[in-house]
């Protein structure tokens, strides 16, 4: 994906994503350290739990947001086949995965791992898409 | 696909990052399109064949 802006919908990108990043920090850690002290149950627990979600939902409407606002076709172009890696990446792990998990016995793998594995999985796309137009 | 952009920018002796700016996209959008590796859009491709004052069918050539 993006490494530095150098148009408006990228440094709108940028300043929107830090928004959303620092935010799930702020929901993250108070909702720990409320499992861990006070250790909440039903809908409470259910409503603690989603919290530091909202702002992971947040980065994925950033990113459609950017995408809708780039209006340099080539960069957009580059950033959708990024991304398309990283969903192709991850759907293809825990697909891999979830069948490892039923029928082999494999670790069981959090759910939550899916968000960062897929931003590996755009680096790793990003990578490869700009050596094809190196 | 081929075309002529690099031809007609050094005509008018502009860099990429002089076309670049004049048609408000980034140099390697620039580069990418000489280079025949992304085709531009039929809007892109129109203001490319405005600014150097011809037509799109001048500027690409239809292999096919």
């Amino acid at each position: 994906m993006l490494c530095k802006a150098t148009n408006p919908a990228q440094r709108r990108f940028f300043a929107r994503f830090t928004v959303a990043m620092l935010a799930y920090v702020l929901f993250l850690l108070p909702v720990v350290w409320g499992f861990v002290h006070f250790r909440p149950t039903g809908v409470l627990a259910y409503v603690l739990a989603v919290l530091p979600a909202l702002p992971i939902v947040a980065m994925l409407v950033v990113i459609g947001l950017y995408l809708a606002e780039e209006k340099d076709e080539f960069v957009r172009n580059l950033q959708i086949q990024a991304l398309l890696g990283g969903i192709g990446g991850i759907l293809a792990v825990v697909s891999v995965w979830g069948l490892l998990e039923d029928f082999a016995h494999a670790p069981r793998l959090d759910l939550f791992m899916a968000y960062p594995l897929f931003w590996v999985f755009v680096g790793i796309s990003t990578a490869v898409v700009r050596m094809r137009y190196r | 696909m081929k075309n002529r952009l690099r031809v007609l920018r050094a005509e008018r002796n502009w860099s990429q990052a002089d076309l670049a700016q004049r048609l408000e996209v980034s140099r390697q959008s620039v580069n990418a399109i000489e280079t025949g590796k992304f085709d531009p859009s039929l809007p892109l491709a129109f203001k490319l064949a405005r600014l150097f004052e011809t037509t799109i069918e001048d500027l690409f050539i239809d292999e096919g």
